[in-house]
């Protein structure tokens, strides 16, 4: 069963969009849970996205894309 | 709240026999200091007649067996014996553009030092730095031609050591001059935060070049900065050799302790011009026979004459013995061949 | 012999440039308790650019030091703390600032080895960011290669990606030379500038060195050689893909150290393209463009079939308005144009 890759919720207070700046993997790749895959960015400040669960990853959101909190940006099957 | 004086400090630890023994020089290091300021005098001496060979009748510095610039440092004797008397090879000291007499001191080799200001191959970096880039790795010893540029690199050795967990003290030799370079307030602050063992002593000959001291600082005693940076700071008045060692011991034991920087001026002489081939139409008449008259190698004569029961016989012998070391050195830089011209090429990286 | 830039992985994991340099950092500290970090904001911040992103929290405050403003007194104690058996790793926060310590850099660090006839070493690396094209103006956009790449005494490198950046800042450390370590900011993949998405690539886990004065032939080609540095680089694959469209096969070059330079590596890509067109984001005169171009020449002329052509930054301070600082930048559209006059300009040979 295929597990969303999120936008984390609780890494900021307000809501603010946040931007993809980074896929530390390529579309289709194996990773592991808690691999990091990705890196966006909040104002200023950057955050890190990690994988839930292992498997392989297809992107739904490219680099540079702007995505609110809770957003799917792929999933892992 | 104001930073101790050093007599305020030294006499919180005046339970510490050490302390008083560090107040007065032990006759081992009377001898030991006048013994290495002959040595230096002698030095300077030679490399000055040396140095005007090949000058004469025109002086051009490009000429002669030592060509360039050259720094002579008669009369600061007492600034370099004074500190170095505590200090060990594994202590790491920096000087400046006017160095021979801290090297003496500091134990650099004295045939190979000099075969450098000659700029033979068998000199302390086969020739490549001369008189003014005199390094010695045994004894930790490096020097420079920029004003100020030593206090960084001293205060980082002084950073090492306490990273490493190992001994010794870094030591810092400025002119007053190089006080208001911004080198200086910068390393100063950054050994007082991470309270490091370094100690700057700045030799106050009075003269930056042509311009006067109290023509350029904005106060007549430097000590005083200390208080900027929150630690201990001294002036040493008159070129005392004694009070030097007196001072210098003090603030080199608390830098071993883990008490963190000082600040140390001491008042001292340039018996010769800044430069060989300083005319020195700048300094008033009168000032270099006035200096002469107190000549701190005659003050230290003296000395030992009354206190350690020193004869005139005693002290031709040692003179003798100095001078030796200084003529051989001399010797051993004569004999020795320059280096392959091609060899400027090498050890540009390691 | 030249080498590609690492492809896709079985195990992929992309870095940042910025995670690169902080993991060559963080492996070299885990083996050799020498290495220690000192700098403006790399501590608690991690680096301005990131590059020291987690160092404080494994190594603590001793080995991860925060500065004050004082670069003048942490260079130069950097020189010290070499000299007596540390290898420091210390930032200048923009290259533009050089100009308040450049002594004990150019002066001290680079110089104590000669002067003491080798018996001193220097085994330090400053880091120091480079570029622009976010409007940063004239004091904090300047790549200085040149500058710091004429000087003798010192190593000077300019990884264009992820991988050579882990590569290189771990060869850094090791040499026992001063090495200035120039990574561009627009390829350090902090978001708040933009980055350049080729420049984040897989990166293998271990600790691997990449040798000082090996550029890397990155793309392979024909008919004209496209040497570049740094963010240079990769307009010269940009515009490369451009010129493949229209059927010219363009070999591009990553030049990677400046000091030591690999000229072998690019006269042999002459010699056999015949053509040369040298990208570089620094100013254009009494550069890296121009060595580049004399290097050629003064070795066999003879190879070219027209004359060389430089994309650099031309020389006037660098502009804060953004019309005018994206019409100084090198890019891609600038290669293909100079492609153009390339085979406009009148060719020779010898007879």
């Amino acid at each position: 069963m295929a597990v969303a890759v999120t936008i984390p919720t609780n890494l900021w207070e307000e809501d603010s969009e946040a931007v993809i700046t980074s896929w530390l993997i390529s579309d289709g790749a194996s990773v592991s849970k808690g691999q990091l895959i990705a890196e966006i960015m909040v104002e200023k400040v950057q955050h890190e996205v990690r994988a839930p669960a292992a498997g392989k990853i297809s992107i739904s959101q490219p680099a540079e894309a702007v995505v609110a909190k809770g957003a799917e940006i792929g999933s892992i099957a | 709240m104001a930073p101790p004086t050093l007599q305020a400090w030294s006499k919180t630890k005046a339970n510490t026999k050490n302390w008083e023994e560090l107040l007065t020089p032990t006759r081992e290091q009377k001898f030991w200091m006048y013994r290495n300021m002959l040595v230096s005098r002698f030095h300077e001496e030679v490399i000055e007649q040396i140095y005007l060979e090949g000058k004469k009748p025109v002086f051009n510095m490009a000429n002669g067996p030592i060509p360039g610039e050259m720094h002579l440092s008669n009369g600061q004797e007492p600034c370099a014996v004074g500190v170095c008397a505590h200090l060990k090879p594994a202590d790491v000291v920096t000087s400046t553009h006017r160095p021979h007499h801290v090297a003496i001191a500091k134990g650099v080799n004295l045939n190979k030092m000099v075969a450098e200001i000659f700029g033979k191959k068998t000199g302390l970096s086969g020739g490549r730095g001369g008189h003014m880039h005199i390094f010695d790795a045994d004894v930790n010893f490096a020097c420079s031609g920029i004003i100020g540029q030593g206090m960084g690199p001293a205060v980082g050795a002084a950073l090492s050591r306490k990273m490493q967990g190992k001994e010794g003290v870094a030591v810092a030799f400025i002119g007053e001059g190089a006080v208001n370079q911004g080198a200086f307030h910068e390393a100063m602050n950054l050994a007082a935060v991470w309270k490091l063992p370094f100690i700057c002593i700045i030799e106050d000959n009075q003269w930056g070049i042509s311009v006067a001291k109290s023509e350029s600082t904005a106060v007549p005693d430097n000590s005083v900065r200390a208080q900027a940076y929150g630690i201990p700071g001294y002036q040493v008045r008159d070129n005392d050799t004694y009070e030097i060692c007196r001072v210098a011991g003090e603030a080199i034991e608390r830098a071993r302790n883990g008490g963190g920087p000082s600040l140390i001026e001491i008042e001292t002489y340039r018996l010769a011009g800044h430069f060989m081939g300083d005319a020195e139409g700048y300094r008033p008449a009168g000032e270099l026979d006035g200096l002469r008259a107190k000549d701190p190698i005659n003050v230290m004569r003296a000395r030992l004459g009354s206190e350690e029961g020193l004869t005139d016989e005693q002290d031709e012998q040692i003179k003798a013995e100095c001078r030796k070391l200084v003529d051989d050195a001399v010797q051993f830089a004569r004999d020795s061949e320059y280096p392959a011209a091609e060899e400027a090429m090498e050890k540009v990286f390691v | 012999m030249n080498e590609q830039v690492a492809t896709v992985a079985a195990n992929e994991r992309r870095l940042t440039i910025a995670r690169a340099m902080a993991e060559a950092i963080a492996l070299e500290m885990r083996t050799d308790p020498s290495v220690f970090v000192m700098g403006e904001d790399i501590a608690k911040l991690g680096g301005v650019f990131g590059n020291t992103r987690g160092l404080l929290e494994e190594f603590g405050s001793e080995r991860i030091r925060d500065t004050p403003i004082s670069e003048t007194a942490f260079m130069g104690a950097a020189v010290g703390a070499a000299s007596d058996g540390m290898r420091p790793v210390v930032e200048l926060m923009f290259v533009d600032f050089f100009g308040v310590c450049f002594d004990a850099i150019y002066n001290c660090a680079a110089k104590n080895a000669y002067f003491s006839g080798g018996n001193v070493k220097v085994p330090m690396v400053l880091m120091t960011s480079t570029g622009g094209g976010y409007s940063d103006a004239g004091q904090h956009s300047q790549c200085l290669y040149g500058t710091f790449a004429h000087l003798p005494g010192m190593k000077v490198v300019t990884p264009s990606n992820a991988y050579d950046a882990k590569g290189l800042m771990t060869t850094a450390i090791r040499d026992d030379n001063p090495v200035i370590y120039m990574f561009h900011k627009g390829l350090q993949g902090m978001g708040w500038l933009g980055t350049e998405p080729g420049a984040t690539v897989h990166v293998p886990e271990e600790a691997y060195e990449i040798p000082f004065g090996k550029a890397a032939v990155v793309r392979k080609g024909t008919d004209v050689t496209i040497v570049g540095v740094g963010m240079g680089v990769h307009h010269s694959l940009k515009a490369a893909d451009k010129q493949a469209a229209q059927g010219v096969s363009a070999e591009v070059i990553d030049l990677r150290t400046l000091v030591p330079l690999d000229r072998d590596t690019v006269f042999n890509s002459v010699a056999k393209t015949g053509r040369l067109i040298v990208v570089d984001e620094d100013y254009k005169s009494y550069g890296v463009t121009g060595e580049i171009i004399a290097t050629i020449a003064e070795r066999d002329v003879s190879v070219l079939k027209a004359s060389p052509q430089r994309v650099a930054y031309p020389d006037i301070p660098i502009p804060f308005t953004r019309p005018m600082e994206q019409f100084a930048l090198p890019n891609p559209d600038k290669i293909l144009v100079a492609y153009e006059n390339l085979k406009r300009a009148r060719t020779w040979r010898w007879l």
